[in-house]
């Protein structure tokens, strides 16, 4: 649902969902009233609330524009979670390619990385938990000579003369077999390796092609992000997304004050909304003052590499020169910037 | 009248239900403030969780596994990290390292039995490097025979300096600091030595441009010298507990559901 346009292509209004919600409550005329009201309050929150009805797309905004912006939700933040907030809108960085490296091989399953990322990036943390990496447990495969006879699907029984010959395998880890919810005392288990995704900052990224507001895209540095303000939920890039890595906030998201990071960016960790999609974004509020992502500086083992593709000194780009680096489902053309790789 | 009861039932069941979700939830909001945690090795990376600014922690440590989570100041309590004898990455940018001396000194063995018992008198420098059992050190190295690194191939005295038992030693009998690991490592284990260099093997937080501060991990920050095997498991780095797996998703009874209803090789 993007801005309705008159005969000339300019934005006529104000049409956004909350907007609508309220108005189909409460007549034109009775909202109005209240608007008026609550653009006159000293209460941070419908200030912002209400300024943002009139908000353009964050792309299409003039540096006045964002600036007044940033202060709104930088009072209204501040105010609600009662600490000082800042909210910063650093463009991309001239020459500088976000790229990534994940050790497969050294991966253990601890899963630190997802809840590093949960702080530094204030998602909800209950009742829709959302989280942006996911660690996936695969099992190891093997072939074992008492499991020779045991055809497949195994007690179909409608398999006789499907099956010719021995078959002897246990899941190779290769296909539909993960395991998201495994809680062992210690990790890596015997038997097991993982595989964590999250959001592969495809350089032909299905979400962006798939959104109706234009309201993900990709930023020169190659970091695929989200104007919250102007997702419509429509969900739309979560089922395009061929990586599981989007997230949709189906409630208000749950954010502890004491939890809170007060140190956010516009198109990264600043609280969300009820209704917006939402996912990693190379913690942009740290990679664009040059620091190395959250999940990076969590990872015990070090699996974790993050760096400017552009350079050939850096750390990725030293991995993709000595290792052994594959994308994940390279076959969709996708371009992810995101690569694993084994020692 | 059916229908009423049948309501309240349903709502005292939401009320259990909202309650216990709150209990369970608990543990992933960080209630339980956990002061002492550890950055990389369970036993041998400790960190203290304080405020350097009001409210802005060094760092964060989780409940569940008392791991390090986030880091609020990368650099807290580093050194330099010194001299290195081969050209790299440190040359250029600001390398700084966590000192191993305040670990290593944490029962006073540092600062007072290289002094106090291996001055060369009260325990006299050894002869030779052929190894023996030890009746001391029992708690670092249980059968000084059977060292859990190197599979027989290396003694105490390949790594330990004879002479001053304050340093590690090089290839040319000379002495390492405690807080340079990896110049000791690096004299047997070149290829690893050579990709921690470039930053691909161990890690090092702070700034991504390679111009910029890091703090580089050094090789005991993960790895156990007296233990690289790790029994049956064969590997370097011991295990960890886990963090919290994810919350399930409406309509799964059971963390088994995907493995006993949808099954292995499905
Ligand atoms: C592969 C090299 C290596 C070998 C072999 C080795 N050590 Fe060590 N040792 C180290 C290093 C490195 C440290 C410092 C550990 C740290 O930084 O946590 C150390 C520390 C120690 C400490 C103090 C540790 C503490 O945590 O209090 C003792 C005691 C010790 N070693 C005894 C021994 C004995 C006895 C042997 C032989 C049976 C031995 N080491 C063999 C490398 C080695
Ligand atoms: C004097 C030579 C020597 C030094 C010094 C040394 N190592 Fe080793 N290391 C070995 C040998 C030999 C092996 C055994 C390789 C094998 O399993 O066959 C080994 C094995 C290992 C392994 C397990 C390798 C594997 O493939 O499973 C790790 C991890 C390791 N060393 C780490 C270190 C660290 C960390 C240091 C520095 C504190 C260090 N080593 C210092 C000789 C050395
Ligand atoms: C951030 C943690 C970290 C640091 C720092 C680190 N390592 Fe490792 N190292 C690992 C992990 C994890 C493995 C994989 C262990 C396994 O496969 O079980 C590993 C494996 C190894 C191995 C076995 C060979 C292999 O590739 O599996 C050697 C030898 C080794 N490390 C030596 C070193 C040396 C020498 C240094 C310092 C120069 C060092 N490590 C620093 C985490 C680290």
């Amino acid at each position: 649902m993007s801005k309705p346009k008159d005969k000339d292509g300019k934005n006529t209004g104000t049409t956004r969902r909350d907007f609508l919600r309220k108005a189909g409550y409460a007549g034109a005329a009775a909202l109005a009233g209240s608007a008026t009201l609550m653009a006159n309050t000293d209460n941070p929150d419908s200030q912002a609330t209400w300024a943002e009805w009139f908000q353009g797309n964050y792309r299409l905004m003039t540096d006045q524009e964002k600036k007044e912006a940033i202060e709104r939700l930088e009072k209204r933040y501040s105010a609600q979670y009662g600490k000082k907030v800042t909210v910063d809108d650093a463009p991309a960085i001239d020459g500088v390619l976000f790229g990534y490296a994940l050790n497969i091989q050294k991966c253990i399953g601890c899963r630190r990385c997802v809840k590093a990322c949960v702080k530094e990036n204030n998602q909800s943390r209950t009742n829709t938990e959302i989280e942006w990496i996911r660690v996936i447990r695969m099992e190891k495969g093997q072939f074992s000579l008492e499991d020779m006879d045991k055809g497949y699907p195994a007690e179909a029984g409608f398999d006789h003369g499907v099956q010719v010959g021995g078959n002897a395998y246990k899941p190779a880890g290769v296909v539909l077999e993960g395991q998201h919810y495994y809680q062992p005392k210690k990790v890596p288990e015997k038997d097991a390796f993982y595989f964590p995704i999250a959001c592969m900052q495809c350089e032909k990224p299905p979400c962006v092609k798939v959104c109706p507001v234009r309201t993900t895209y990709r930023d020169p540095d190659g970091i695929v992000v989200i104007d919250y303000n102007w997702c419509i939920g429509c969900r739309m890039c979560i089922g395009a997304c061929p990586y599981w890595a989007r997230r949709f906030n189906w409630g208000e998201p749950n954010l502890p004050k004491e939890e809170m990071n007060p140190k956010t960016h516009y198109l990264g960790n600043r609280p969300r909304m009820k209704g917006v999609a939402e996912k990693c974004t190379f913690c942009i509020q740290r990679s664009r003052r040059g620091r190395y992502t959250a999940c990076v500086e969590v990872c015990p083992v070090g699996a974790r590499k993050f760096g400017n593709l552009l350079d050939p000194e850096s750390e990725v780009r030293r991995i993709l020169a000595r290792k052994r680096v594959f994308r994940l489902k390279a076959d969709l053309n996708t371009y992810p910037k995101f690569f694993y790789f084994i020692d | 009248m059916k229908t009423i009861r049948y309501a309240s039932v349903v709502f005292s069941t939401a009320v259990f239900l909202i309650m216990s979700a709150g209990a369970v939830y608990a543990d992933n909001t960080d209630t339980r403030k956990v002061i002492e945690c550890y950055e990389s090795r369970q036993e041998g990376s400790p960190v203290t969780r304080r405020d350097i600014e009001p409210g802005w922690p060094n760092v964060k440590c989780s409940s569940t596994s008392e791991g390090v989570l986030w880091w609020g100041d990368p650099f807290d309590g580093t050194i330099p990290m010194g001299d290195m004898p081969i050209e790299a990455d440190y040359s250029r940018g600001e390398a700084v390292v966590r000192p191993r001396i305040p670990y290593i000194d944490r029962n006073k063995l540092y600062t007072i039995c290289t002094e106090a018992c291996h001055n060369g008198q009260y325990v006299p420098v050894p002869e030779s490097k052929k190894p023996r059992l030890l009746k001391m050190h029992k708690d670092i190295v249980p059968n000084s025979l059977d060292l859990q690194h190197g599979r027989g191939g290396i003694w105490c005295l390949d790594c330990h300096n004879a002479e001053n038992r304050a340093t590690l030693v090089d290839n040319f009998g000379g002495e390492i600091s405690f807080n340079q690991p990896q110049k000791l490592c690096g004299k047997c284990h070149g290829p690893i030595y050579r990709d921690w260099r470039d930053g691909i093997h161990g890690k090092r937080i702070g700034m991504w441009d390679k111009a910029g501060k890091k703090r580089w991990w050094v090789c005991t920050e993960c790895h156990n010298p007296h233990d690289v095997q790790q029994g049956d498991r064969n590997s370097g780095f011991a295990q960890l507990p886990p963090e919290m797996a994810p919350e399930l998703p409406k309509g799964m009874p059971n963390v088994d559901h995907e493995r006993l209803e949808h099954g292995a090789g499905h």
